[in-house]
């Protein structure tokens, strides 16, 4: 009971002594903020980036058959599916329709694919990402998308429905097709397809797979679902190491700022102090109300700081970091990360902001609260 | 008992600006009386209360607190010792800015885990005796150099110490508040506590509840009067 108004007296002398000094504190909040707020973007987005990669994986094929005309990559025959199935190991072989379309009323690149069966709209019907949505003004279901491939020729679709997918980066500009308006509309014969899919029994079959495979038909390129995943990594690791720069920069700043911090107290800081000692408070009571002072400091910067890279990540789709996510799609600033957040690493935050901190503001306390306070006597 | 034998007090020792302010002192103060340092400036009173107070420690010799030496202890058990038996009236006040007068004179109970509302009363009491209840929830830079002095005499009276220290406490007092302030001095007398002031005040000196006078010159003790 004792120790706990202790701690309450304590407390409520820091704010006292916090509020004294509004401006000068806010700044502090502020400036700490901000650098919170910058690492805890690039933290939220890197850690969005790597759940988008994981998405895009899980659906990826464990082998892709691409036919390849000139060392270039060419439409696939039909005919090749059997071929491919009678390979030992291998299931489930499908031709994929799919391709890119330059809107020229939106300006956009469109990712057309044509499903599974399972998802495949009716014919007429399309099922566009949110980005195509927002970039065609298309508000309503059943409104009417008109594409167009040449002069003159316009098609019309209706919009079946809009995406609901945690992975909005590889959604936003995609647009499902009923097979035969696939064909239809990039002029794609029938015995044709984009390139092919395959399932591997045994992932550790699927380079004994690829080897045979590649004998049999030596015009085609194969693409695993390692490679896959080795293009992604390279792709995350690059934006991601983009972020640990800027998380690097923040960092410096932090620690410019905190070694600031320790580098002493103002003479009046230390004056107080001084009285405080004099007149009872313990080296003990001393460092404990500037851990509070601390603590409501930090932790106030950390809420501030999270929350702010929060809604900037997730809700505006983090524009500071337009820069390194160009090129992913064109479609850009109109699509939003899922929200995700790592508790862990939310947790290392919140340390990597506290404790620093608070070691900054009481190493120079502690100093000077050790000493004699005669030093107010006169 | 407080009793001061051959103390001696050197500031910056070992350097070229080394001042010795107390040289071989030796007091003793009885509890329960009024003792009065008197003295030119510069003579160590000032230095003197420091010492006793365990605000710091002598460069020589021993101080005694009711037999118990004190002058060896590390800082946390001086601490203790300021807590639990000093009040202090510092010469320049030393109140904390930006705080209210009733905050300020609260802030020595802060770290004895007493329930704040027992604090504020006793806080409040001890403003009303010394006229300053209706400023009490004034910032104290607003006081005037009276008001402030009346503070901090509060301030050093909030946690019942058995000693008060007081620096200079009635030198931007008038009359009538110098005879109020020794109104308080002869209570806290009467309720057998001990109360240790430096002062130039001819009114205080021959005031009644005055048990001695201690006359100082070049850091050293040079008569006591009781
Ligand atoms: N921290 C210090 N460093 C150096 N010299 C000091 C220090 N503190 C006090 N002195 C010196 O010690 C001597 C005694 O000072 P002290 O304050 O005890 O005098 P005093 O009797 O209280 O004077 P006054 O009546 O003016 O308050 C003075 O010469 C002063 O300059
Ligand atoms: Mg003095």
């Amino acid at each position: 009971m004792n120790a706990l108004r202790r701690q309450r007296a304590l407390a409520d002398y820091t704010i006292a002594a916090l509020s004294r000094r509004k401006v000068k504190n806010l700044a502090l909040v502020a400036v700490f903020s901000l650098v919170v707020f910058l690492l805890a973007s690039a933290m939220f987005f890197a850690s969005a980036l790597r759940q988008e990669a994981d998405a895009a994986l899980e659906g990826a094929p464990d082998l892709i058959v691409q036919q390849l005309s000139l060392g270039r990559q060419a439409m696939i025959s039909a005919d090749l599916i059997d071929d491919l199935a009678s390979i030992r190991g291998v299931r489930d072989v499908r031709g994929r329709l799919w391709g890119y379309y330059y809107d020229r009323v939106s300006g956009a690149n469109y990712t057309v694919m044509v499903p599974e069966a399972g998802q495949m709209p009716p014919p007429g019907q399309v099922i566009i990402g949110e980005g195509i949505a927002r970039a065609r003004g298309l508000e309503w279901q059943g409104a009417p998308l008109f594409l167009s491939r040449k002069q003159g020729d316009l098609n019309r679709f209706d919009v079946a429905q809009t995406f609901e997918s945690d992975s909005a980066l590889l959604t936003a500009d995609l647009l499902l097709m009923n097979a035969a308006d696939f064909r239809a509309f990039f002029s794609v014969p029938e015995d044709m397809f984009t390139d092919l899919a395959a399932s591997v029994r045994n992932p550790r079959e699927r380079a004994t797979v690829v080897d045979k495979a590649s004998r049999a038909m030596p015009d085609a390129r194969f693409v695993t679902r390692d490679d896959i995943a080795r293009t992604y990594m390279k792709l995350f690791d690059w934006r991601e190491g983009m972020m640990v720069a800027l998380a690097a920069v923040a960092m410096l700043a932090f620690a410019i700022f905190a070694a600031d911090k320790a580098s002493g107290l103002s003479a009046e800081e230390a004056r107080e102090i001084g009285i405080l000692k004099a007149i009872g408070w313990d080296t003990r009571d001393v460092i404990a109300m500037k851990l509070w002072e601390g603590g409501f400091v930090s932790l106030g910067a950390f809420l501030l700081g999270t929350t702010a890279a929060y809604a900037h990540v997730f809700w505006a789709g983090a524009p500071l970091f337009a820069p390194v996510l160009k090129g992913w799609a064109v479609i850009y600033p109109a699509f939003r990360l899922a929200p995700g957040v790592d508790l862990s690493e939310l947790v290392v935050l919140l340390l990597l902001t506290t404790l620093p901190y608070a070691a900054a503001t009481v190493v120079p306390v502690w100093r000077a609260a050790s000493a004699d306070p005669d030093a107010v006597m006169r | 008992m407080i009793t001061l034998s051959d103390v001696s007090k050197i500031y910056n020792e070992g350097r070229p600006n080394a001042v010795t302010a107390l040289h071989a002192v030796t007091l003793t103060i009885a509890r329960g009386g009024v003792t009065v340092f008197m003295g030119p400036s510069g003579s160590g009173k000032t230095t003197l209360l420091s010492l006793v107070g365990c605000m710091a420690r002598p460069s020589t010799g021993r101080i005694t607190l009711d037999g118990a030496p004190v002058s060896g202890l590390p800082e946390r058990f001086l601490t203790d010792l300021r807590r639990r038996h000093f009040g202090f009236v510092f010469q320049r006040f030393n109140l904390i800015r930006g705080l209210t007068v009733l905050d300020n004179v609260m802030l020595p109970a802060a770290p004895l885990g007493e329930d704040p509302r027992a604090v504020q009363a006793r806080a409040l009491a001890r403003l009303e005796a010394l006229g300053l209840g209706p400023k009490a929830l004034m910032p104290v830079e607003v006081l005037s150099g009276g008001e402030t002095q009346r503070a901090a005499i509060a301030r050093a009276l909030v946690n019942d110490a058995p000693v008060l220290i007081a620096d200079e406490p009635t030198a931007n007092l008038d009359t009538a508040l110098t005879h109020r302030f020794l109104d308080i001095v002869a209570a806290l007398r009467d309720q057998g506590k001990t109360v240790l002031l430096t002062s130039h005040d001819p009114r205080i000196i021959a005031a009644a509840p005055v048990s001695a006078v201690v006359e100082m010159r070049d850091g050293q003790v040079v008569e006591v009067r009781s």
